[in-house]
């Protein structure tokens, strides 16, 4: 029999796993989100009770004992969604907890080699979102910036464009997960999102969508077209609320 | 004229020019402002040619008095002509920063009426988008070389970058191809920014408040293959540029063919591959530790287009070689053909807490194609590689696997992924343009 925790696909949940495999003194096969989960009859299941303790307790070990970089790259390999981030987030912080905060270093380790690539993911799609989402103006002069992205990095983006489009209200919208960073004036939140009926812009964007692709067009060096060089640096998949890819 | 002919005569004339970097300034936000500056540059965009959008890189205005024969924007040439007002330009700007299209705004021009005058209106223009848009994101200004020092100064205190074009690495050149250039017009407000530069940061040392000048530093423009400079020469100017005027960049641009003037050579193709060898040795200067005597000299004053600066150097040295990856210091590891600053760093990381082999070196993400022939881990070397002391036998090997790759990804070195910023004869327009 193969044991699986399962726990609720928080941070929280998964951090209680961490505490469970401790206390029970248990090496699970898997710990994966409920979303996750296929059963099979091989399968020994054990659901984990979200715990706020046992979580903080955990954060806090991390923090102490090993690094806030630790505890920032697992926070990070829990966005991939990989399939294995569980698995490897408990490799690595069992690792840890002996190496201390040279786990690092530990580059051609395994367990860390595992967590490292995860991590290298998620900051390449959060740089690129930061330059690549595009805020709409909507009647309602709330600036509104759908996407869909493939790792769970949305949640990222509060922080930087907090700061930077300080003076404006902004929604940006994960599409596919369905929640979204909401940005007052004066903070940032996340929120779970519902909209319904279509949004209607600003009597300007549509004007200003224009002036953007022709700029687009007329910085563009026509005779040296090369879709696929385009496409490396921005994949497809993120095209579609792309103002100027239409 | 409509707006939208505006940003398309002014975006045309302007994307030739091959700076396009927002980083090096950390701008903050102020209360109640918008926008900031990122240290480490956002590209917002790619367009087809698969070259990043950062900065709304855009020309004041394409009308100009001067009328060289080379470039687009002369004055007897025929071509649609447009200019923005500074309220035009700081609008588009803050809107198109809103909307997260751009990172800041990069702008440039031909000279209308006089340096002067022109300088006034791009002053004016940012003076405007920082005091009353409240505008705090990145902003590189060209300086029109003849305008007078206080109109230069002023810009300086709003803007992140600040860049005057050489364009032409040596006074006979300029003489010859852009006799309105002098080379004092170009080094005067290069010498003024720098000790400004210089000023404000000991100001800023001893008050934090201190109002900033040009913080993202410096940079500049050369084309090469329009004059006969060999690279000795054009390296010897870059490192001097950095070391005398503090410069962040050196730009390097391909001649590329697109008037019939007598003084200009008559080239079919422009000089790419040496522009990329430029490039690999600039880096070599800011970043691995190495002058421009090491690289070239007076019997060798070229680089070798077959082989990338750092492995011909290699080459030449074999005595310092091989180097143990677990034992050589940093700035040798540099040294290194195929290793860079970031797999250094990795080396010097991993190696504190255990000794390494070439599998740890694949898992830290090290390419061993040029690296396996100049070192050794644990004191072995790479499978079946022995050491090698003639430099004839390293450099057939290095090319063959230069080879063996174009075979096997004919992609990944595609001319263009090298010269991102390329232009054909068919676009009629000088790189030379309307910067005088």
């Amino acid at each position: 029999m193969m044991l699986y925790y399962i726990y609720d696909g928080t941070f929280e949940g998964l951090l209680t796993a961490i505490y469970d495999t401790y206390y029970e003194r248990e090496n699970p096969e898997q710990i994966v989100s409920i979303d996750n989960f296929t059963d099979n009859f091989l399968i020994q299941r054990r659901y984990i009770d979200t715990d706020k303790e046992k979580s903080e307790k955990v954060h806090n070990a991390i923090i102490k004992k090993i690094s806030r970089e630790a505890l920032k790259n697992i926070m990070y390999a829990y966005l991939s969604e990989h399939e294995n981030s569980g698995k490897y987030i408990l490799e690595y912080l069992r690792f840890g907890f002996k190496a201390g905060k040279l786990v690092d270093s530990y580059l051609s380790d395994n367990r860390v080699h595992n967590i490292h690539r995860l991590v290298t993911k998620i900051n390449r799609e959060k740089h690129l979102l930061l330059g690549i989402i595009r805020f709409r103006l909507l009647s309602n002069n709330i600036y509104y910036a759908p996407i869909e992205t493939q790792y769970n990095t949305a949640c990222l983006l509060g922080e930087h464009f907090a700061a930077r489009m300080a003076d404006q209200v902004f929604v940006i919208h994960d599409v596919k997960r369905n929640y979204g960073v909401f940005y007052d004036k004066s903070k940032w939140f996340i929120s779970s999102i519902d909209i319904e009926g279509n949004l209607d812009y600003h009597e300007k964007e549509l004007f200003y969508q224009e002036l953007w692709k022709k700029y687009f067009e007329s910085a563009t060096i026509k005779d040296r077209i090369n879709p696929k060089l385009q496409a490396n640096f921005m994949p497809k998949k993120y095209w579609k609320y792309l103002v100027e890819m239409k | 004229m409509e707006l939208i002919d505006k940003i398309r005569i002014l975006a045309d004339s302007a994307k030739y020019d091959v700076s396009c970097a927002s980083s090096g300034s950390d701008r903050k936000n102020k209360k109640g402002g918008i926008g900031n500056a990122a240290p480490y540059g956002i590209c917002h965009s790619w367009t087809p040619d698969g070259r990043c959008i950062s900065l709304l890189k855009i020309l004041y205005t394409n009308y100009c008095i001067y009328d060289c024969k080379y470039c687009i924007n002369r004055a007897s040439n025929d071509i649609p002509r447009a200019s923005f007002t500074p309220e035009e330009l700081a609008n588009l700007t803050i809107n198109f920063y809103r909307r997260n299209y751009i990172e800041g705004l990069f702008l440039s021009s031909a000279v209308m009426v006089s340096p002067d005058h022109t300088m006034e209106l791009l002053v004016k223009s940012v003076k405007k988008l920082r005091e009353e848009v409240n505008f705090n994101g990145y902003i590189h200004l060209k300086a029109i070389p003849g305008a007078s020092s206080i109109l230069i100064e002023e810009a300086g205190r709003y803007v992140d970058r600040m860049s005057v074009n050489i364009e032409l690495p040596s006074n006979e050149s300029l003489k010859l191809l852009a006799p309105q250039k002098t080379k004092e017009s170009i080094t005067k407000p290069m010498g003024l920014i720098k000790s400004r530069i210089i000023q404000n940061q000991e100001e800023r040392h001893r008050f934090r408040s201190a109002p900033s000048f040009v913080p993202g530093g410096q940079s500049t423009q050369l084309i090469i293959g329009a004059s006969d400079e060999n690279d000795l020469k054009i390296l010897k100017l870059s490192e001097s540029l950095y070391k005398g005027y503090n410069l962040k960049r050196v730009y390097y641009s391909a001649y590329i063919p697109v008037s019939y003037h007598p003084s200009l050579p008559s080239i079919s193709n422009p000089p790419l591959l040496r522009e990329h060898r430029l490039y690999q040795a600039d880096w070599l200067l800011r970043f691995y530790g190495f002058n421009t005597n090491e690289l070239l000299n007076e019997n060798n004053p070229n680089f070798d287009e077959l082989l990338d600066p750092k492995s011909d150097w290699a080459l030449r040295n074999l005595d310092r070689f091989p180097v143990e990856v677990n034992k050589a210091d940093y700035y040798m590891l540099l040294r290194v053909p195929g290793i860079g600053v970031k797999s250094a760093q990795r080396i010097v990381q991993a190696r504190k807490v255990s000794v390494l082999d070439f599998d740890d070196l694949r898992k830290l993400g090290i390419v061993l194609k040029r690296a396996k022939y100049f070192i050794t881990c644990k004191g072995k070397y790479f499978k079946d590689i022995n050491f090698m002391s003639s430099p004839a036998t390293v450099k057939n090997q290095l090319l063959q696997e230069d080879k063996i790759k174009v075979r096997e990804n004919p992609e990944q070195l595609s001319f263009f992924q090298l010269y991102p910023q390329i232009m054909t004869p068919a676009e009629k327009i000088s790189r030379i343009t309307g910067e005088l």
